[in-house]
């Protein structure tokens, strides 16, 4: 008994040591952090003036009378649709590179290529791709004969977005394809080998060996994708700048143009928290989605 | 028949790739020619390719400093993720109460944009006294949310009789970490090495902020002397691009025949 | 037991050294934050090596950060209580942070030293002024101007460059057929706006109390450039692009007017190859008006030093320092004297790029698009994105002209 107590006591002060220096970095750049954005967004406050309780109004301003938190809003949850559709393909991909394919090796490497390019080059050669006149996708369009008229695609309201989401998939998809790739190579090949003694065709063995040995990297993907939607600043910023108005506008670049841009910091912070609690909500749900196990194998 | 099967994976492979590489292919050209982008029509092949851009490249900015000071803030950042994440996704695979409300903890701590933590991000370093220093670079990213999943994922799925047997031999839990876990989840390492090495590599943001000193800048806050208010940079910014993707690369290169050795070594064995 | 002592050992080795600071504090030291000027690296040095030869124990710091990342580094440095001493802005930002209280009143010690006043096109230095007082001195200087490609001028039967509104609404008709396209403008900093001073129309009431531009004159100009816009009289990228677009578009030879600040020509002249001067025009838009995107000069009133870093931007802006950025860039300072002898040499090696630069010195007095407001930037966020739903076709002129006055009276009211 003493020393069933004993070895919980260590395991506690193992877990306790192991887990600390992890969250100490969380605890100075994340915490502490949300924990200012919080107190901030109660308050009045720009670098140069003394902050002063307000209570909600900041709170009050973004609910009735900003329109851009609420355009913002809706376009950062239909901006979200990267994420299923990054998954998905990058899942296709996965499998198709996960194997002994000549080479494998060449593919994974040409469609992870996008992911570690800066940011700010791939947004300035995708508006040159999407250029109206200039642009290559609208150039190989005419010459296909398939539009008759160039599309402009980033100075249009209803292609703006559905644009700005396809150079995200395109910069995204070689990070989701490494997650899934290990997640993969995680499961027990003898698995598979036992399905196929048993018979099970191509299909089966998908959905009942690689798809529940995945959940784990596809919930990680899912989250990773939900989050980057709310976090992707720099492709938007400096593709469309949240235009033309607003149609692209995201609530991390309503964040980022009303803090630094206009000094509201205060607004901005009220407008974190919003984003925050949002996030807190849609992880909540993935984490039901995934069979209430965060993270965990089922 | 093996082969004749492999036929439409290389076929769906190849447009995959294809959609892949025409952009990064305009970076590359323009590169080398430094024309201008939105010539009509565009010109497929390079004219008069060189690699002056990428030699004034090196010229234009402090390179070396900056690719040291990079070098080594991101080595500080693949060191602290590999083992501070090793560490915490181990404790996370063991039951002890209150392991849901960490776990939730971590999650909800990935979701604070980094926007809106740069203040006060600032201030704390300052407080700690790290500003300009490579520490204070790399302290924000010495381990991710994202890796210590990644981790956790991996540790799973090895069998739960393995360690207990290594239990038995009596190891202690670092050394079940160092000797066990660790070499059976390489390509969760390598995944481990590439997401942090990229992540801090590529960073902008928190180094444009925290260093005011220019000895100390990374390699990418030289993008702004390619994208300079009154001179022509244009085939010298794609040039830097492209000498700021190749050490992502490589690194990628470098770790990813760790996703195969599962599969190769699980094949042998079937 | 010895893990714990290892890692305490190896902490503290690397807090030693990975934490050491990389400058020593000195007694006397300024920091000089300069708006994307990386590339003037040698003349920046070489301002701050005479200027400390001079001053035994001075030392001067030197940061350059990009334009879009700037605010956010100085408004950082500002929380923390460091902001740089000296720093540099494009735009109507100055006036901004001048408003919002981040800035020294530079009026007092203007009017000590009559002879830096008198050093600069009084225009100008007025960008950066707000209820009489100065807040910032002209480091160097740009407006915009129209740009004409003569080629497709002459393709379309053009004689030169319009001079009204309406002449220039109709020669990009006339030009913008096949792939090309009439006019293209810049938008950001309200660089567009000459399109509507050219027509009369007010942003806001003289006091800038309340919005002016809700006019019948202002949704006839707004529907003509819709129209334009929706055809191919003006190019789409007038409303979204930033600068490489715009300017690599006109210096694909494939537009007819360019309505930039004087830099782009030398962007255009990168990039196109067929630039020269029978082919590139540079005149002023119709009714002579410009909207200024220059950049100022200002002092933190933070500043630990405000007297050296007042002799600083003073030393740097007298005409032997000036004039190292004035002849190597060649770009004009507001110096009146550098100017004009700028202009007098080029006028000799490079008439093309004289007749550019002319045309920032001329109509001085024709200056648009940049209001004494404390929140410039939160009038603009509420105007523009409804000027973009009339250019790009979501609104009609009258319908965003109303919902534009309702949120820019909103700001003015907040503000």
């Amino acid at each position: 008994m003493s020393t069933l107590l004993g070895r919980q006591g260590r395991q506690t002060a193992m877990v306790a040591c192991f887990l600390l220096p992890s969250l100490a970095v969380f605890l100075l750049y994340r915490i502490l952090p949300l924990g200012w954005n919080v107190w901030l967004s109660f308050q009045s406050w720009s670098p140069l003036h003394p902050a002063q309780f307000i209570g909600l109004d900041n709170y009050d301003e973004m609910l009735r009378d900003d329109d851009v938190f609420w355009t913002a809003l809706r376009n950062t949850l239909v901006f979200m649709s990267s994420a299923p559709i990054a998954i998905v393909l990058a899942l296709g991909i996965a499998l198709l590179v996960n194997s002994d394919l000549r080479g494998a090796a060449i593919y994974r490497t040409i469609v992870f290529l996008s992911y570690p390019l800066m940011t700010v080059a791939v947004a300035i050669i995708w508006r040159w791709m999407y250029d109206e006149r200039g642009g290559l996708i609208n150039f190989v369009l005419r010459r296909l004969g398939l539009v008759d008229k160039p599309l402009a695609f980033l100075q249009s309201f209803d292609l703006a977005m559905p644009s700005v989401i396809a150079a995200d998939v395109w910069q995204v998809l070689g990070f989701h394809m490494i997650i899934l790739l290990t997640g993969l190579q995680s499961i027990p090949p003898h698995l598979y080998e036992a399905a196929r003694v048993d018979g099970a065709p191509a299909w089966a063995r998908f959905w009942r060996i690689t798809v529940p040995m995945l959940r784990p990297s596809l919930f990680l993907c899912a989250v990773i994708g939900i989050l980057n939607s709310f976090s992707s600043f720099d492709l938007v910023y400096v593709m469309t700048n949240g235009g033309p108005g607003h149609a692209t506008e995201l609530l991390i670049t309503w964040i980022y143009k009303t803090g630094f841009g206009q000094s509201r910091f205060d607004y901005a912070a009220a407008l974190t928290v919003a984003q925050f609690a949002l996030l807190l909500v849609l992880t909540f749900l993935a984490h039901l989605a995934s069979g209430g196990n965060a993270g965990e194998r089922a | 028949m093996r082969a004749r099967g492999m036929w439409p994976r290389h076929a769906a492979l190849l447009v995959v790739c294809a959609i892949m590489l025409v952009p990064f292919y305009w970076v590359v050209k323009t590169s080398l020619t430094g024309e201008n982008i939105y010539a009509y029509p565009p010109r497929l092949l390079p004219q008069a390719p060189h690699l002056f851009n990428y030699v004034d490249v090196w010229y234009l900015i402090p390179f070396p400093r900056y690719l040291l000071n990079s070098v080594i803030v991101s080595l500080l950042a693949v060191g602290g993720n590999i083992v501070l994440n090793a560490l915490a996704a181990y404790a996370l695979t063991r039951a002890f109460p209150g392991r849901r409300w960490v776990v939730l903890l971590l999650l909800s701590c990935m979701l604070i944009p980094f926007q809106a933590t740069i203040i006060p991000a600032y201030l704390i370093t300052a407080r700690l006294g790290l500003l300009n220093s490579w520490l204070g670079l790399a302290l924000p990213m010495l381990s991710t949310i994202v890796c210590i999943f990644v981790f956790k994922a991996a540790f799973e799925a090895v069998p739960r009789s393995l360690i207990d047997a290594a239990r038995m031999d009596g190891l202690g839990d670092l050394r079940i970490l160092a000797r066990v876990l660790l070499p059976l989840c390489k390509p969760a390492i390598a995944t481990n090495v590439i997401l942090s090495f990229i992540w801090s590599w590529n960073n902008f943001m928190w180094p444009l902020i925290v260093t005011r000193d220019p000895l100390m800048q990374t390699l990418p806050l030289g993008l702004a002397r390619f994208l300079s208010y009154v001179e022509d940079t244009t085939g010298a910014l794609y040039a830097f691009v492209v000498m700021v993707l190749v050490p992502g690369l490589a690194v990628f290169l470098m770790a990813q025949k760790e996703f195969m050795r599962g599969l190769t070594a699980g094949a042998t064995k079937g | 037991m010895k893990r714990r002592t290892f890692l305490a050992a190896t902490t503290a080795a690397a807090t030693l050294q990975l934490a050491r600071p990389a400058l020593a504090q000195s007694s006397r030291k300024i920091s000089f934050l300069t708006w994307n000027i990386a590339d003037a690296a040698d003349i920046v040095n070489s301002w701050i090596a005479d200027f400390t030869k001079a001053r035994p124990g001075v030392e001067v710091e030197w940061l350059d950060k990009k334009g879009p990342e700037l605010p956010a580094f100085y408004q950082t440095q500002l929380v923390a209580g460091t902001p740089p001493d000296i720093i540099n802005t494009q735009g109507a930002l100055g006036l901004e942070y001048a408003a919002s209280g981040a800035l020294l009143d530079l009026t007092p010690l203007l009017a000590r030293q009559a002879d830096v006043k008198a050093r600069f096109n009084a225009d100008y230095l007025d960008n950066w002024a707000m209820e009489g007082r100065n807040w910032m001195l002209p480091f160097y200087i740009s407006k915009s101007l129209m740009f004409y490609n003569k080629t497709l001028f002459a393709k379309a039967g053009l004689a030169g460059p319009p001079t009204s509104f309406d002449e220039l609404m109709n020669a990009a008709e006339k030009i913008g057929t096949g792939d090309n396209t009439g006019f293209i403008t810049l938008n950001f900093d309200w660089l567009y706006w000459p399109l509507f001073a050219m027509n009369a129309v007010q942003l806001l009431t003289p006091d800038l109390k309340a919005p002016a531009f809700n006019t019948a004159q202002a949704a006839d100009v707004m529907a003509r450039l819709a129209r334009g816009t929706q055809g191919q009289a003006v190019d789409k990228i007038s409303w979204t692009g930033r600068w490489v677009e715009p300017l690599g578009a006109f210096a694909a030879g494939r537009i007819g007017m360019l309505q930039a600040h004087s830099p782009a020509y030398y962007f255009v002249k990168g990039q196109g190859p067929w630039v020269n001067a029978d082919t590139l025009g540079a005149a002023q838009m119709p009714g002579n008006w410009a909207t200024p995107n220059s950049h100022g000069l200002g002092i933190s009133k933070g500043s630990k030093h405000p007297e050296l870093a007042w002799e600083f931007i003073t030393f740097i802006t007298s005409t032997p320092q000036a004039a190292k950025l004035v002849n190597t860039r060649r770009i004009l300072s507001a110096n009146k004297e550098l100017d004009a002898a700028l202009l007098a040499r080029l006028e000799k090696e490079e008439p093309l790029a004289a007749a550019v630069l002319r045309t920032q010195v001329e109509h001085t007095d024709r200056m648009c698009g940049n209001w004494r407001l404390a929140h410039d930037s939160r009038i603009k966020e509420a105007f523009y994105p409804e000027l973009q739903n009339v250019m790009l076709g979501r609104k009609d002129a009258k319908t965003a002209l109303a919902d534009a006055e309702r949120k820019v009276a909103r700001e003015l009211r907040r503000a």
